[in-house]
């Protein structure tokens, strides 16, 4: 095997191996972790994590970045939480499609103010975290039982948690659409040169405005079923799933730069981020470690996966 | 007359193509130096080696007599040689007494922070030389071009403090961007700094080369091909050897038998982009390859661009097949039918770290789906490989990454996006066949004239006169943003190349 071969090798599969050692560390320490009873458990807890990190992975296969999906997982389970009462079941279908064209909103303001995307979503993360915040008086949210949709999303039917079907049943969707459809080749392509895609003839505007109403969309989702295992939520309730949220998209194998990825790979590392977050746990390590082995993780990520010579000069 | 400098036997390669040939030129203290040639003549790399910007593989650089080696731009300033840049090198945001020193010592500077005062009166006397009036402290960005191009002057000439003896002072097409009277304003400063430097100037302009030159020097595939006396210029000569290899020979060409379609699919009129192009009008029918040809910066692509929906802001009339075109972004022209291959094929044509396969079916590769945005890649692959066969495209698979195939073979693939859908009626290529060797540059043409015969529109901005005259039906020749030729019939009665390098300098 040639040097190439090998680096083609791992970043194809880097996230599994990745993914196997962890998961064999993990283990090791703590053995109980592999009975059904707790995986199941994790993979409720990460539901929301775990769909937000399908939607997240398609602004950045475009080469784009969006900070906002964790302000708007919480402001859609704030809003949800507040709507339910009136329109019951219904509510969460409100949540998730407002979202949608909020984030379409947000991709097609990118190329009409032609400003870089991670400043459009840095804008996006403070006006929701503010509404949110209004909307609640930094108060909690609570929602009664007995709506469908809630009650639905917090069970279990096949005996795993519901809302990880969810998340399997979205994965799959996206997955599909990004191999079976033009717009899933418009995406690769925009991710890998956005000006030759452009001059192809196809509609930049609508390719970023798909992608980010799919990440807010998501993120919305996650909102709805973080209130569906809570019953209640604040302002805050995921403000802290924007950094795993970008490990997993990343760890994963999607490219900062665009171009390559996809969800499932993205799928494999968000259960990378979930066995990071047990291993600190187990570890004896306070929580706030988290964030410091989520901040590793993302830069040692980046720095393996970035195209440089697509980007130029780094900035 | 003392030789100021010289240079003696330069080559220089780029990967597969020679740039400069055994160049030799010399420059006597106190003299303009008029260098003129078409498009990849080699005038740029020349300048650029002397600017220390670029390394000669072979060949010696002689100042005042003695070798030197100019391995930077820094180099070349120690020993007195400054150029004028094209592409203006000042820094907009900052004021005019900061660029003039970015690039020297630090000498106005108390421990890193600047002395105002010092570095108002030492700017002055370097704008005092070019007789620019303006206060040290304006910032760039609020100059004229005119004004800039002095700043720029008095940025090289600010030399003469710095270095002991004769300077040499390089103008690469410094008048591109300037006006008739600011062109007035920058000879009189060139012949006012001969009295202790030399000066190359660059151009494209025939009239300004002999206007301000001393001696002209012609370049031609990479090669000095005369250098004469301004008292004993013969125009005609000059564009006969300008022409170098593009000759066409005459005997052997095959004239093509156009059938043209009897409405135009393209009518422009009045078609004006402020700054680039002026007063455009042309027709191009169905089966017609319409030639353009001009030097760079005429305008030719600017045209293609403006009615691709790539201009920003455009006046004038657009008809496509008799009815108004309204367009304002590629995706639009693409659905009328309108498709472009840009002359930038790395950036702007192919789709990096992308199969052969997505590069060709990015365009239309729906028009072969199942319906309902959904695509059908095994119906595509049996098409895309039917287009890889017959354009003759050297590549493992379909599957193969376009990084790893050679110009030509990347060409074609770009190309083929665009002959892989059924909608399309008007192609236009902007300098297609630029980077390529001659085998796949005869390759693309067979292509192209395969397209025209089966009645597609097709507007090419050519790079060499044997292209057009091969090629077009009709051709126009750019300069300076407007038509300065129209040739018609050109397959029947070819116009001479000297006629159009005429029209083009």
């Amino acid at each position: 095997m040639t040097k190439d071969n090998i680096l083609r090798f791992l970043r194809r599969n880097g996230a599994l191996l990745v993914l196997l050692v962890i998961l064999t560390a993990v283990s090791t320490a703590a053995p109980g972790i592999l009975r059904w009873r707790a995986i199941n458990g994790l993979l409720k807890d990460n539901a929301p994590m775990l769909v937000m990190i399908v939607g997240a992975t398609l602004p950045i296969l475009l080469g784009c970045l969006d900070l906002s999906i964790a302000a708007m997982a919480s402001l859609a389970a704030v809003v949800a939480a507040m709507l339910a009462p009136t329109l019951g079941s219904f509510s969460a279908v409100v949540v998730v499609a407002g979202a949608s064209v909020i984030g379409a909103v947000q991709g097609y303001l990118i190329g009409r103010l032609q400003v870089p995307s991670f400043v459009i979503s840095l804008g996006a993360l403070g006006i929701f975290k503010g509404v949110a915040m209004y909307l609640t008086g930094a108060a909690m949210v609570g929602i009664q039982p007995g709506i469908w949709v809630y009650d639905l999303l917090g069970g279990r039917v096949f005996g795993m948690s519901n809302s990880f079907v969810l998340v399997l049943i979205v994965a799959g969707l996206f997955a599909a659409m990004l191999k079976f459809t033009n717009l899933g080749r418009n995406i690769y392509a925009f991710g890998a040169n956005e000006i030759a895609v452009y001059i192809s003839g196809v509609r930049r505007d609508w390719v970023r405005s798909f992608a980010f109403a799919a990440s807010a969309g998501c993120a919305a989702l996650g909102g709805v079923m973080m209130i569906s295992q809570t019953m209640f939520a604040s302002a805050t309730v995921a403000g802290s799933l924007l950094l795993p949220t970008l490990v997993g998209v990343i760890v994963g194998g999607t490219a900062i730069s665009g171009g390559v990825g996809g969800v499932l790979s993205s799928l494999i590392g968000g259960l990378i981020a979930i066995l990071i977050r047990v291993g600190v746990t187990i570890s004896g390590l306070p929580p706030e470690s988290q964030d410091v082995a989520f901040g590793i993780t993302i830069l040692i990520a980046v720095a393996l996966t970035t195209d440089r010579a697509k980007i130029g000069l780094v900035k | 007359m003392t030789t100021a400098f010289s240079l003696e036997g330069i080559s220089k390669r780029f990967g597969e193509v020679t740039a400069l040939d055994n160049v030799s030129l010399s420059l006597v203290e106190g003299e303009v130096l008029g260098l003129i040639g078409q498009n990849g003549s080699g005038k740029s790399t020349i300048m650029k080696v002397m600017a220390g910007l670029h390394r000669p593989d072979s060949g010696l650089i002689k100042v005042g007599g003695r070798v030197v080696q100019l391995r930077s731009p820094l180099e070349a300033a120690s020993a007195g040689i400054g150029m004028v840049h094209q592409e203006q090198s000042l820094i907009t945001s900052l004021t005019v007494a900061e660029n003039l020193f970015l690039d020297k010592p630090a000498t106005s500077t108390r421990m890193g922070v600047y002395k105002w005062g010092d570095l108002r009166d030492r700017a002055k006397h370097q704008l005092d030389k070019v007789e620019l009036d303006i206060d040290p402290f304006t910032p760039v960005s609020e100059l004229s071009f005119g004004q800039r191009q002095m700043v720029e002057l008095a940025k090289v000439l600010s030399l003469e403090e710095l270095v002991q003896g004769h300077l040499v002072i390089l103008f690469d097409e410094p008048t591109a961007v300037l006006n008739p009277p600011e062109i007035d304003a920058l000879f009189s400063q060139i012949r006012r700094i001969k009295h202790r430097s030399s000066v190359v100037f660059v151009s494209h302009r025939m009239d300004e080369i002999l206007t301000i030159s001393d001696r002209v020097y012609v370049m031609s595939d990479g090669r000095n091909v005369a250098t004469r006396d301004k008292a004993n210029v013969n125009v005609d000569e000059l564009y006969e050897l300008m022409v170098g290899k593009q000759r066409v020979n005459r005997q052997d060409r095959k004239p093509r038998e156009a059938h043209l379609g009897d409405q135009p699919a393209l009518t422009l009129k009045n078609v004006t982009v402020p700054g680039e192009i002026e007063g455009i009008s042309l027709t191009l029918a169905p089966g017609e390859i319409l030639g353009l040809i001009g030097v760079q910066g005429s305008g030719a692509e600017t045209i293609l661009r403006t009615i691709f929906g790539m201009a920003d802001e455009w006046t004038g009339n657009i008809e496509y097949f008799g009815k108004p075109l309204t367009i304002d972004s590629p995706a639009e022209a693409v659905h009328k039918g309108i498709g472009y291959l840009p002359a930038e094929r790395k950036t702007e044509g192919m789709i990096r770290n992308t199969s052969v396969s997505e590069n060709v079916a990015i365009t239309y590769g729906w028009q072969h789906g199942r319906g309902g945005g959904m695509i059908s890649r095994a119906k595509e692959r049996g098409l895309i490989e039917g287009w890889v066969k017959k354009l003759a495209i050297k590549t493992p698979s379909i599957s193969h990454r376009i990084d790893n195939l050679s110009g030509g073979n990347q060409q074609k693939v770009v190309l083929s996006k665009w002959l892989f859908g059924k909608t399309l009626k008007v192609l236009m290529l902007d300098h297609p066949t630029r980077g390529l060797d001659p085998g796949a540059r005869s390759d693309l043409f067979a292509v192209i004239r395969e397209l025209a015969d089966q009645g597609l529109a097709i507007l090419l901005v050519a790079d060499t006169l044997d292209e057009v005259l091969n090629m077009a039906d009709s051709i126009i020749v750019m300069k300076d943003g407007r038509v300065s030729a129209r040739i018609e019939g050109v397959q029947a009665a070819p116009p001479s190349e000297e006629e159009l390098v005429k029209a083009m300098v």
